[in-house]
């Protein structure tokens, strides 16, 4: 691990008005996507877009579908950049460990041994856990959590089989699609991380995991937020950041940690009696 | 006779008699910050992994309402962190300290931990009535790195996603091939538990 390049900001910060705050209300949309147990899980097609698919339909042509927007960040995160080959999901294997798992097994109540957590799994405060996305060898694992919900930070459809075991496990899914931070194009907006925290604090949802992709960055910025809240030191919030991002750190990540407006989230957490965020 | 007061105020803010110096204005209180010690993690619930805390550390510490601390190093705690504990009633077991007792042949502060010592933390971890509990060596890379991967073992995690959360905290220099050894060959079955006193995660 090299420690001396994350801190290299050399990087021009982007002013925050450059920031598009989604016209339509956002906790219209980040109500669950599932809510009766007894049906089958519903998709919102109403998914929050990240900043970029944002940009591209608001500066594109009025064509482009919201489909196809999330298509063309796949892509051009695949071709331009290395790294981002983290931020998106292979929906191709998915599909295909959706296929193997049907094959094998007709059932969610399988118990395979050893445990295996997702990567990166570990719990953030009390019943707050995060990770990267579960795969099917993860469930036994996932099963003695006992969740209540997933809180899941990709703008991917979420995969079929796991969608069907958090459907079979009667778990709660919140979806808010958000691409990483990737320079210097894409920023994570601080409007869907302050709504990301609203649901992911309040006690109703727990216990929670939080997951994106890798379990790196998306889910980093949202734990550093957290941390925030907790009043912890930044000096100790990016080295937790950096533990779990490792060894693809990015300072933009550590950037927007630092910079994100506690004003509204604390307002909110206020009202509702949802801090001080006490171990429990 | 404004500026007096400032500057009174801001001795006590600062403490610093050269920015008393300057005159600068107090424009909001100083904010609370939160430092957790170095390699600081929940590992479930009321369970905390870490390394030895500083007197800087202590309001993070306070916030956890800890029972006891498993201290694993060969090394006595520094006089600051003893006399917290103390005055916080939060009793220490040691278990890694070079002593004829626990000792086993263990003789350099660079060595393992041995089967004996991890099995001696491994049964107080088990044992619900130490709840909140902090595991804590030095650094809280190696020794501390031992147990929890152990008890992760006892989990019955796979030992690939063991090895990935002990790494996770042992720094730029990485993991040492020798706990993971320890960790590996460790003989879960002879941690002797009590079911009746077993954290509701592990039964």
């Amino acid at each position: 691990m090299n420690y001396d390049e994350p801190f290299q900001m050399d990087e021009e910060l982007p002013g925050q008005d450059n920031v598009v705050i989604p016209s339509q209300s956002l906790s219209d949309d980040i109500t669950p996507r599932y809510t009766d147990p007894t049906s089958s899980i519903y998709y919102d097609h109403q998914l929050i877009r990240s900043k970029l698919a944002h940009l591209r339909l608001d500066t594109g042509n009025n064509t482009t579908t919201e489909d196809e927007s999330v298509d063309e960040v796949n892509k051009s995160g695949k071709n331009q950049y290395d790294e981002d080959i983290d931020d998106n999901l292979d929906l191709k294997l998915q599909s295909k460990l959706n296929q193997e798992y049907h094959a094998k097994y007709d059932t969610f109540d399988v118990l395979t041994q050893p445990l295996a957590p997702p990567e990166n799994f570990a719990p953030v405060i009390n019943k707050i856990y995060r990770s990267s996305f579960p795969q099917p060898n993860n469930f036994s694992f996932l099963k003695k959590l006992k969740l209540k919900s997933i809180f899941c930070l990709i703008p991917e459809e979420y995969p079929e089989l796991q969608a069907e075991f958090l459907k079979h496990e009667n778990i709660k899914l919140f979806q808010l699609g958000m691409s990483g931070n990737k320079e210097p194009f894409v920023k994570i907006s601080s409007e869907l991380i302050t709504e990301a925290i609203k649901v992911v604090i309040d006690p109703a949802n727990h216990p929670i995991l939080i997951h994106c992709n890798r379990g790196k960055h998306r889910t980093g910025c949202l734990v550093g937020v957290l941390r925030r809240l907790q009043k912890w030191s930044l000096t100790i919030i990016f080295d937790e950041y950096r533990k779990f991002a490792a060894p693809k750190e990015r300072p933009m990540d550590q950037q927007f940690i630092e910079l994100y407006d506690e004003t509204e989230i604390i307002k909110y957490a206020e009202e509702n009696n949802l801090l001080p965020l006490a171990w429990e | 006779m404004e500026t007096s007061n400032v500057a009174i105020q801001q001795q006590v803010a600062d403490n610093t008699s050269q920015d008393v110096s300057k005159g600068r204005k107090i424009v909001r209180p100083p904010t609370l910050r939160i430092i957790p010690p170095l390699n600081f993690c929940p590992v479930e619930r009321q369970l905390y992994r870490s390394g030895q805390p500083s007197i800087i550390n202590q309001s993070f510490l306070q916030q956890l309402n800890l029972k006891v601390i498993l201290w694993l190093a060969s090394e006595e705690p520094l006089d600051d962190f003893l006399e917290f504990c103390n005055d916080s009633n939060i009793k220490i077991e040691f278990v890694g300290l070079i002593d004829e007792t626990y000792g086993h042949g263990q003789m350099n502060p660079w060595d393992s931990l041995n089967e004996g010592t991890i099995k001696k933390a491994l049964e107080l971890i088990v044992n619900k009535d130490n709840y909140p509990l902090l595991v804590c060596c030095g650094m809280g890379r190696h020794r501390t790195g031992t147990v929890i991967g152990c008890l992760r073992r006892l989990q019955g995690w796979n030992l690939a996603s063991v090895s990935e959360e002990y790494r996770r905290f042992t720094g730029a220099r990485g993991g040492r091939i020798l706990v993971e050894l320890l960790i590996e060959s460790f003989d879960i079955n002879s941690v002797s538990i009590d079911p009746e006193r077993l954290p509701e995660w592990l039964k």
